[in-house]
């Protein structure tokens, strides 16, 4: 091979490694998964398993949270699809909610994957068009997972027992 | 040196050196950058290479080479100076006074290496102890310190030795796989400084 051409090819291949490997420090992925969903997106190829997603709506939609959580791993197993990740933040919602008191590790975790959605979402918006559900925006959703984390007050209030799920 | 040396080998030997001396397997796996204290170290690192001949930066930038075998040359520069920050990085404990101790160790190393100024044998085989030394520090006998104790007795010394120094020793627990990925980057590392263009003597010429 000419002198040129593999002084060219090794300049891109160090650039191309070293832009790979910041990226990998930047966004600290956890799986084999994770590396190439990031890679994908970051060229716009990533697509959502459409058939697992619609089944972990299903599960959603029946209270059955495991599995629904289960079913939207595997549609977006990078992580990187704002609604799927929605979703799952809803579904740690709604297994944490208790009239009298809420699960707090359910609720950091709901937190924990609504902060990652946000930060995923174009500007930062995410709205989901779902009649099934009483909150459409990830806004609505962080501000009631962050309300149930906080001890306030109202915590105390008997009339607190007549709040229903959203 | 060939192109396919300075070009490939060099730059992705010194680059994966990056990836893999970054690597912390813990509860979760985290990819840490070099710290800015080993930056510092490093840059003295890459003088006292340089003084000993190990790297001849001449010979990889200057006038009279095209742009693209300065630009292949500047990458392996870059490359050596990141993986020894990450090196240095990878060696120095996360936490208290082993942190201080061992930061303060490679900072008077590098000092006695370039005061002591060797050539680039001498150079290479003390920079390979130096390295190894530390990470025997850290990955054996500080990990044996901090790391979960198998028997009671152990545990007790643990918690007396923790007792004594105030718990300033203690840290982080590291999976084993850590320990390995380090010891294969420090041997990456010094393989790839094995390959670095020396620089040229000029030839001893005996006249009658």
């Amino acid at each position: 091979m000419r002198e040129p051409v593999v002084r060219a090819a090794g300049a891109g291949l160090s650039v191309a490694y070293a832009v790979l490997i910041v990226w990998l420090t930047a966004s600290q992925p956890q799986s084999l998964a994770e590396v190439t969903g990031g890679l994908t997106a970051s060229i716009g190829a990533y697509r959502v398993d459409e058939v697992a997603f619609e089944d972990g709506r299903r599960f959603f939609h029946q209270d059955q949270f495991a599995e629904a959580r289960a079913a939207l791993a595997r549609a977006d197993p990078a992580g990187r699809d704002p609604r799927t990740q929605f979703y799952i933040a809803y579904s740690f919602y709604r297994e944490g909610w208790g009239r009298l008191s809420h699960d707090d590790a359910l609720y950091a975790q709901g937190l924990e994957t609504i902060d990652r959605a946000i930060a995923l979402a174009p500007g930062g918006r995410i709205v989901v068009d779902d009649p099934g559900l009483q909150m459409h925006t990830a806004d609505e959703l962080r501000a009631e997972l962050v309300a149930g984390t906080t001890p306030e007050w109202s915590d105390v209030n008997p009339m607190r027992v007549f709040r229903g799920r959203k | 040196m060939s192109p396919a040396r300075e070009a490939i080998t060099l730059p992705l030997t010194f680059l994966t050196v990056v990836l893999v001396g970054g690597i912390h397997v813990a509860e979760r796996v985290a990819i840490a950058p070099p710290t800015l204290f080993s930056l510092v170290l490093a840059s003295l690192v890459l003088g006292g290479l340089v003084q000993s001949g190990t790297l001849e930066p001449m010979r990889l930038m200057r006038g009279e080479r095209s742009p693209l075998e300065n630009l292949n040359g500047l990458m392996v520069i870059i490359s050596v100076f990141a993986a020894t920050a990450q090196v240095l990085s990878l060696l120095t404990p996360a936490s208290g006074l082993p942190s201080m101790v061992m930061g303060l160790f490679f900072f008077v190393a590098i000092l006695q290496l370039m005061a002591g100024a060797l050539d680039r044998p001498r150079f290479l085989r003390v920079w390979a102890v130096t390295l190894l030394a530390a990470f025997t520090m850290k990955f054996i006998v500080l990990a044996a310190l901090s790391g979960p104790a198998d028997t009671t007795v152990a545990r007790a010394l643990q918690l007396l030795f923790e007792g004594i120094t105030l718990g300033s020793m203690s840290q982080p627990i590291e999976a084993p796989p850590s320990g390995y990925l380090a010891f294969g980057a420090i041997a990456l590392y010094l393989f790839g400084l094995v390959l670095l263009p020396p620089a040229q003597r000029p030839a001893l010429v005996v006249r009658h």
